[in-house]
């Protein structure tokens, strides 16, 4: 099988939750199992060049994002692309809400996102901080930590990633976090999210895999460190 | 009136505290700005005749403080000093009250006060500090700081036509243009020459953009992060230069520096007995400090030349016959550079302990651990023993960075993790390095103080 090309978008400035440490894991629960990737970041100004297998965008800061937004405007088209063909994509907190539909600032000026996830983001004066522990049916409990002031609705039709068990999630008053959309994933848990939640870097992983080889079985890796972090979390939170 | 019932009240609580054993200093200063919120600026005004000194930034507040304190007493300078765990409002006020009499008086002609970055406009508009030394900006707990550029914006309009006289680092882009509208222009320091090895995986960059436009900035050298020799088409992002300059860096080594600095006309040879390029910097800010209070300069030197570690800063303790060396880490810059530093160089130290926690002083997010270059360490071959409440955490970063772990163990309390770093092992000698978040630190030493024979007391080198 060929490499799996992870796209890492805007790196250099979409980077202050350990955003690195999602791109670690992708490619070390790859290497352990024998499959080759390479990595490709792309920032303002880049051209997005051919086929990616993995699309991957974290967070960053406030000013940061606004030029970002303009930029990612220019790569819609082709990001959807991807999406249409099943390519699997992780959009956390900035990238998440930029992903929306648009994003309300405290000004009320509407700012556009691309629009992948059928979802709206409006500034909060609340900061929603703190641990999150999430339940869903595939992949079980999660963690996470969340630091965002956006309220995310998801739209009619949407699915949220899961159900906040600890933590605010996508509103102060959510019952959901994140949003689950085909094979494209957004949240707000970082800290980083995918050492701890290795069920959801593995379905990304063979998301990707079967992109190229449809039969591909991902063998099983000793995640037995992976689950205790977990647990340790989860009972942090207790 | 007021004033004075207030710094009664602090002090019966400092001293109730004191006899029930509490060293906790936030309790005196939070009752007496209840009963006066003016006492800050009280206590400050009519005081410190050759006024006050705020030491802030990222990393080296406290060492800083240490090497300003130290040539201030080389020079005969009779001063105050806070601890690293009172610089913020309440600890500030509680220090500034234990030094003063009923009236609010007392006989110190400086203050050296090193402050949170979050309470920097707060302190520096009640104190009106004569100078402010910023030693750099950095990504530092983001759940409890926010984000970077707003501490930088922060800063920029609190010294907004201020009339103190700003110490500013040259080669961090963030803070060298803080003073841009300041009324007194800066003082600058800085390092210009400097080929020493550097972070392979840094990911800890945060400003080398341009804050306004987004343009990225031009780097000629850079020694880690966003640290470096920088220029922009915009003059408030370009490098300015140093008025305190390293030109020439003879060593740089794990037990000290030595190095030239020109200093205005004058080119002095400088020796300190504290490791890595960030002490270098602390000590460029100290200088810079002591140039800006017109301290004779040689005699800063010789005191710098003696300034020792700080508390759980190199700090070396004595615990089951092994010497236990600790290191405070808080952020990626911070441990990258105690990696540079101490555990990288060869023959490495055959034992480790990492204690993470995640209380509020140490950041409750811990998502920093993945953006420290452990990556670089990754073929370290000794025995490495992880505690804390994000012990887990630090283990499964480990495990991503490459290390065999095998040689990983995890303590459920600091005091097993010492005993697993010290336990007989015939292949293991030397120094043990124990990196501690903040409170994990304090938990070490009260530890290593309750268990160990040896009473606790900090060992320079």
């Amino acid at each position: 099988m060929r490499a799996i090309k992870i796209l890492h978008l805007y790196p250099d400035r979409m980077n202050i939750y350990g955003d690195f440490g999602n791109i670690i894991t992708l490619q070390k629960r790859m290497e352990w199992r024998g499959i080759k990737s390479t990595y490709h970041p792309v920032s303002i100004g880049d051209d997005l060049k051919g086929e990616y297998d993995i699309i991957f965008m974290g967070g960053g800061q406030d000013r940061g994002q606004q030029l970002v937004a303009k930029d990612l405007l220019l790569k819609s088209d082709i990001i959807h692309d991807h999406a249409r063909r099943g390519t699997p994509i992780l959009a956390i907190c900035g990238a998440y809400q930029l992903f929306g539909k648009y994003f309300v600032t405290s000004e009320g000026e509407k700012l556009p996102g691309i629009g992948l996830f059928d979802l709206v983001t409006r500034a909060s004066d609340q900061r929603m901080i703190g641990n999150l522990v999430v339940q869903n049916d595939v992949f079980g409990q999660m963690v996470g930590f969340e630091n965002h002031s956006g309220e995310t609705e998801l739209l009619d039709g949407s699915l949220a990633l899961g159900k906040v068990l600890k933590g605010f999630g996508n509103t102060s008053q959510s019952i959901g976090e994140g949003i689950i959309q085909g094979n494209s994933i957004g949240t707000y848990m970082h800290g980083s999210f995918l050492p701890k939640n290795p069920k959801v870097a593995d379905f990304l992983i063979e998301k990707a895999v079967h992109k190229i080889e449809p039969n591909f079985v991902l063998k099983n890796l000793d995640d037995s460190l992976e689950n205790k972090t977990l647990q340790s979390i989860i009972n942090l939170t207790n | 009136m007021k004033k004075t019932i207030a710094i009664i009240l602090a002090k019966s609580a400092y001293s109730t505290g004191r006899i029930l054993g509490k060293s906790g200093t936030a309790l005196p200063g939070l009752l007496a700005e209840k009963v006066d919120g003016n006492l800050m600026s009280k206590l400050a005004k009519g005081n410190f005749p050759d006024g006050i000194v705020v030491v802030t930034g990222t990393n080296g507040k406290t060492t800083t403080s240490k090497m300003i304190s130290d040539m201030l007493n080389g020079s005969g300078v009779v001063h105050i000093r806070n601890t690293a765990g009172s610089n913020m409002r309440r600890g500030i006020i509680s220090t500034l009250i234990q030094n003063s009499n009923l009236r609010g008086r007392n006989k110190a002609r400086m203050a050296v006060l090193e402050v949170d970055e979050a309470y920097v406009p707060s302190v520096c508009s009640a104190i009106k500090p004569k100078y402010v030394v910023v030693t750099n900006l950095f990504r530092d707990q983001l759940d409890r700081y926010g984000e970077l550029d707003s501490i930088a914006k922060s800063f920029e309009k609190t010294f907004a036509g201020t009339k103190s006289k700003l110490v500013l680092n040259a080669d961090d882009p963030l803070v060298a243009s803080i003073g841009i509208k300041a009324l007194n222009k800066p003082i600058f320091f800085g390092i210009s020459d400097y080929q020493g090895d550097k972070i392979i995986n840094d990911h800890t960059a945060d400003s080398v953009f341009e804050q306004e436009s987004g343009e990225k900035l031009q780097y000629l050298q850079r020694y880690f992060g966003h640290i470096g020799i920088y220029t922009s088409k915009n003059k408030k992002y370009t490098r300015p230069e140093p008025n305190i300059n390293l030109i020439k860096m003879r060593s740089l080594t794990k037990v000290g520096s030595d190095f030239d600095v020109k200093i205005s006309t004058q080119l002095k040879k400088i020796n300190i007995s504290l490791p890595g390029i960030y002490n270098i910097y602390n000590s460029l800010a100290a200088l810079a400090t002591t140039e800006a209070l017109g301290l004779g300069v040689d005699e800063a030197i010789r005191s710098l030349s003696k300034t020792s570690s700080v508390f759980g800063r190199g700090e070396s303790i004595e615990y089951s016959g092994r010497r236990v060396k600790l290191l405070l880490i808080k952020n990626p810059t911070g441990f990258n550079q105690i990696i540079q530093t101490y555990l990288k160089p060869k023959p490495q130290s055959n034992t480790l302990i990492l204690s993470i926690n995640d209380n509020i002083a140490d950041g409750r997010d811990v998502s920093w651990l993945w953006d420290s270059a452990l990556e670089d360490l990754s073929s370290y071959t000794g025995k490495i023993v992880v505690s804390g409440s994000r012990s887990y955490d630090m283990a499964l970063r480990l495990k991503y960075a490459g290390f065999n772990m095998d040689n990983i163990k995890i303590a459920n309390t600091l005091k097993q993790a010492l005993d697993l770093a010290t336990a007989a092992d015939p292949s293991e000698s030397g120094i043990v390095y124990a990196l501690n978040t903040y409170t994990a630190m304090l938990e070490m030493r009260q530890t290593i103080s309750r268990f160990s024979a040896v009473k606790l007391k900090g060992i320079s080198k």
